[in-house]
């Protein structure tokens, strides 16, 4: 699974790169360098495939076909968006898992405590219905 | 006993007898008639063998106790964190500090990716909900396409000038930022601007640099593991003596 990650991450580091070096030839364009632009955005025979911005973005676009399970949840473009580091989002994810867990388990052990008390008291009322819970319940489950 | 059965018998039925709720011998009741006006227990009631509509299938052995079900086995009380083999990634961005800069997560990124996208219209959100128009595939550029990337000569203006940012390639162990020939410098108020420049000026001065290194090295040539001291310290002590 590492693998398509590591080939789609390659061909955007390629891309880029190409774009930045584009940027870089019109941030100061010269005349002689119409013909380095020129190279960078189309088909040329001397110079190798990862040069070329169509090619990259042809290699890219191929790489989505290995991708199409992968689901990225949107809150992680608000962080992006926001210039913020999206591993941010993980973390507070996590933070709100265990919360969350750690609340339920409170609530669980407040109701363990409940059930206890009523079990014992509804055995002092109905002892023969309560017996036949616990017979039920020690079947499925050890009592609590 | 009868308080009970008003809280589970209290409809506009007659009150079914006790050993329809299953608090007594283990007897089916008989159905009980069904009422002239249609009222909300049309339906008979559900016998012991037979499960409810809706209900678990387990709850089909459990006797008179109707709505038993089966407890889950993963609940809220396990640690889900380690039920699903996650310390490491816990341990990994809980444990310690994560950088709040998107360059942090991207150092090799052109252009001040630390701006929010709204700022140049790129962000990811309005690529989602506004979808550019595009055909199926790339095609490659031929040469009467070319034609159209004829630039004129000149350098860019200054509002167009970002891409050409180099990356940071060190990490830079100082809080306070060194200052890159070709970025463009954030508009900064004047009662910090002078601070800063006496900051910047005092790191990025080469005499500073220059003079901290020969410290060094005097420093070295004094210490007692320097190699080249063993021989002089030899002979200024035997000189003392």
């Amino acid at each position: 699974m590492a693998e398509k990650f590591d080939h789609l991450e390659e061909h955007l580091e390629k891309f880029v790169e190409n774009i930045r070096q584009l940027g870089i030839i019109v941030s100061d364009f010269q005349p002689s360098s119409q013909a380095g632009l020129n190279q960078k955005l189309c088909l040329c025979v001397c110079l190798s495939p990862r040069n070329f911005i169509v090619t990259g973005l042809q290699d890219i676009d191929k790489c989505r076909q290995q991708l199409h399970d992968i689901t990225v949840p949107l809150e992680v473009f608000e962080y992006i968006d926001q210039g913020r580091n999206p591993q941010l989002y993980t973390k507070e994810c996590l933070e709100r898992a265990l919360a969350k867990n750690e609340q339920v388990k409170g609530k669980i052990d407040t109701m363990k405590k409940f059930k206890s008390l009523l079990i014992q008291e509804l055995s002092k009322v109905f002892p023969e219905d309560m017996a036949k819970y616990r017979s039920i319940r020690g079947e499925d489950h050890p009592p609590s | 006993m009868e308080n009970f059965t008003a809280l589970f018998g209290a409809q506009a039925d007659p009150p079914p007898p006790p050993t329809a709720l299953g608090f007594g011998p283990g007897k089916p009741p008989p159905p009980p008639p069904p009422p002239a006006g249609g009222g909300p227990g049309t339906a008979p009631p559900p016998t012991a063998a037979t499960a409810p509509p809706g209900a678990d299938k387990s709850g089909a052995g459990c006797g008179p106790f109707y709505l038993m079900r089966e407890l889950p086995e993963l609940t809220g009380s396990t640690n889900l964190i380690t039920h699903y083999n996650l310390e490491q990634a816990y341990n990994k961005f809980c444990g310690k500090k994560v950088k709040e800069k998107l360059s942090n997560f991207l150092p090799d990124l052109p252009g001040m990716i630390d701006l929010p996208g709204s700022h140049d219209n790129s962000s990811l959100r309005s690529l989602i909900e506004k979808p550019p128009i595009l055909s199926s595939s790339f095609n490659p550029i031929t040469g009467t396409m070319l034609a159209g990337f004829r630039l004129h000569t000149g350098p860019l203006p200054e509002q167009c000038r970002l891409m050409h940012i180099q990356p940071p390639k060190k990490k830079n162990k100082h809080k306070h930022k060194q200052s890159r020939t070709q970025d463009p410098v954030p508009p900064e108020t004047p009662s910090d601007s002078d601070h800063k420049k006496k900051k910047k000026k005092k790191e990025e001065d080469p005499e500073r640099k220059r003079k901290k290194k020969e410290k060094k090295k005097k420093k070295n040539r004094h210490s007692p593991d320097h190699p080249g001291m063993g021989s002089s310290q030899a002979s200024s002590s035997s000189s003392l003596r």
